[in-house]
């Protein structure tokens, strides 16, 4: 049998939990193979491949991840800060390159500041540095230099998410 | 009918300019001017306004209660460029009144003169009437929209996205349909067409008065479609946006906010948690030897079918002891050896024969050798062997 090129790395990095981004080379070759690979970790591995236009990933059937709950509850943090600020979130999360310093700001002055401290993955800086090399592992950030990331587009996994719960809160009030 | 002389009225506006304007407010307010509110008014300037917002007819009474004279109403808005924005259904009614004119301007243009040129005049100030509106509604919906995305009142992202979602819905959409050119509905389109003919006619009209008039018709609409076309500009790539904008940002606020009242309770983005092995992992030697075991076997190996012996024989020893230990004592170790060989095998193998013959060696037999030299010969599958007669006992317990 002959697989698709780049194969292996496509594996390795999914099942490794990492998205794989649209301007990466093999994310080509899964978005060839888009039936081939939805079947392949269904059957293999019983996991459903989320494939979209701008990147991909595995999805897991345990919902109670801690590492997506702590990324959820950092960017939804960010978002509320940066518009509090004045800042039109979401051009930032697309083009802004973000300095720890600048992000130990927003959650040291956040009005979160009892949610930030009862988790540990958020109340210290280090703690946050560690939760940012996490996003950097799995894609979900590029970090520039050492003290410096921006958002790839998997951060669009998280908005989607809050736009679905809004949707459903403002659904159930309506009703 | 109006005794004062307008210069009189416009004095009257200036000087109590704030009074007016407070009328205004309550009007745009309320939809009408309360008499509680009125009569504080008065009370405040005195019985003279009343006689003069009455003579100017400035006001009119509504039941009890007022209302500002549209004229003035309209005065106001301009000069306070408070403009409510109108409905597009209002504004399209454009389209009725100049296609009708439109029709009968060509349909009659070779019949009376002066009611032609009645109509191209009426027909050019529906156009100014419908260019001005469009531009209040498209200055207001912005002044509207900006102070959405300002958020000065503080009101919620979840009104925010109402908000947003009402604009675009019955204000944007439906105006930038009335402003699109490309369709044949609008009333921009139907402003072209007079403009086609209006460009024929100013040049090839036989009468000298209504060429004239073609031709003021003609560089209005000139005017029109470029600030049509500005409008609609404005709309699309300033407006529209900006409210999508403010609506997408406030929906994923609002989901952030009701995630963030209890985050520990919601199920979030399911990603895959990625494995790695560790080295103190349980299955770990497992996993090492499955890893080299790959490269053990390093030659080709060829099997054919037929010559390889699944039967292979395997020594029993604890079998052939039980059963030397039963025929004890043996008077020839070796024929003995033999014998039992041949209850099972036609042809005994060297192999077998020797294999059996280490049961000599066993601690627990006593070996007798014989005084003369007596031998026996026997004849395997590939010797003929000559052994002593060996008497084997039961060793003796001391």
């Amino acid at each position: 049998m002959v697989y698709p090129s780049n194969h292996r790395q496509i594996v390795e990095e999914l099942m490794g939990g990492k998205f794989i981004l649209s301007n990466e080379e093999h994310f080509n070759s899964l978005k060839e193979n888009d039936t081939f690979y939805t079947e392949f970790f269904k059957i293999s591995f019983d996991l459903d491949l989320n494939l979209k236009t701008e990147y991909a990933f595995l999805l897991s059937k345990e919902t109670q991840e801690n590492f997506s709950r702590d990324v959820s509850i950092f960017i939804a943090i960010l978002c509320y800060e940066l518009d509090r600020d004045g800042r039109n979130f979401m051009e930032a999360l697309d083009f802004n390159e973000f300095t720890f310093e600048e992000v130990d700001r927003y959650f040291d002055n956040s009005s979160f500041i009892d949610l930030i401290e009862s988790n540990k993955s958020l109340r210290e800086p280090d703690a946050r540095r560690t939760l940012i090399n996490g996003m950097h592992r799995r894609n979900i950030v590029n970090k520039n230099f050492e003290d410096r990331f921006s958002f790839t587009q998997a951060y669009k996994v998280f908005v989607d998410f809050a736009k679905e719960l809004a949707l459903k809160r403002m659904a159930v009030e309506s009703e | 009918m109006i005794k004062a002389e307008p210069r009189t009225i416009l004095s009257f506006l200036h000087a109590n300019f704030d009074v007016v304007k407070d009328l205004f407010s309550y009007q745009i307010a309320d939809g009408l001017i309360t008499k509680e509110v009125y009569d504080m008014l008065i009370q405040k300037h005195g019985h003279t306004m009343n006689i003069r917002l009455r003579e100017y007819r400035v006001i009119r009474s509504l039941g009890s209660d007022y209302e500002m004279r549209d004229v003035y109403f309209k005065l106001m808005e301009f000069l306070m460029f408070e403009f409510k924005p109108l409905l597009p259904e209002t504004i399209e009614k454009y389209k009725g009144s100049i296609s009708e004119l439109f029709l009968k301007i060509r349909k009659y243009e070779n019949q009376d003169r002066d009611i032609l040129q009645e109509r191209i005049k009426n027909l050019s100030h529906q156009v100014r009437e419908f260019v001005d509106l469009v531009e209040r509604n498209t200055f207001r919906l912005l002044a509207e929209t900006r102070e959405l995305k300002s958020n000065i009142d503080r009101i919620e992202y979840r009104e925010k996205v109402q908000k947003a979602s009402f604009w675009i819905e019955y204000y944007i959409l439906p105006l930038n349909r009335i402003l699109d050119v490309k369709h044949s509905e609008s009333v921009t389109s139907t402003v072209l067409d007079v403009s086609e003919y209006a460009n024929r006619r100013r040049l090839d009209f036989q009468d000298e008065t209504i060429r004239m008039e073609f031709e003021k018709l003609y560089s209005q609409l000139i005017q029109t479609n470029t600030d049509l076309l500005r409008q609609s500009k404005v709309l699309v790539n300033e407006l529209l946006p900006l409210l999508e904008r403010i609506r997408t940002e406030s929906l994923i606020l609002t989901g952030w906010i009701e995630f963030l009242r209890n985050p520990y309770k919601m199920d979030t983005p399911p990603l895959l948690k990625g494995s790695r092995t560790m080295v103190y992992a349980k299955d770990m030697l497992y996993k090492v030897r499955e890893f080299f075991e790959q490269f053990s076997v390093n030659d080709y190996v060829t099997l054919e079918d037929g010559v390889v012996d699944f039967d292979k024989w395997i020594f029993d020893r604890e079998l052939f002891k039980s059963n030397l230990t039963k025929s004890l004592p043996v008077n020839d170790f070796f024929s003995w050896c033999y014998k039992e060989l041949e209850k099972d095998f036609q042809d005994i193998e060297t192999d077998k024969f020797f294999a059996l013959c280490g049961l000599l060696f066993d601690g627990d037999l006593q070996i007798e050798f014989p005084k003369k030299a007596e031998r026996v010969t026997l004849t395997t599958t590939t010797s003929n062997i000559s052994l002593p007669k060996i008497k084997v006992e039961p060793a003796l317990k001391i």
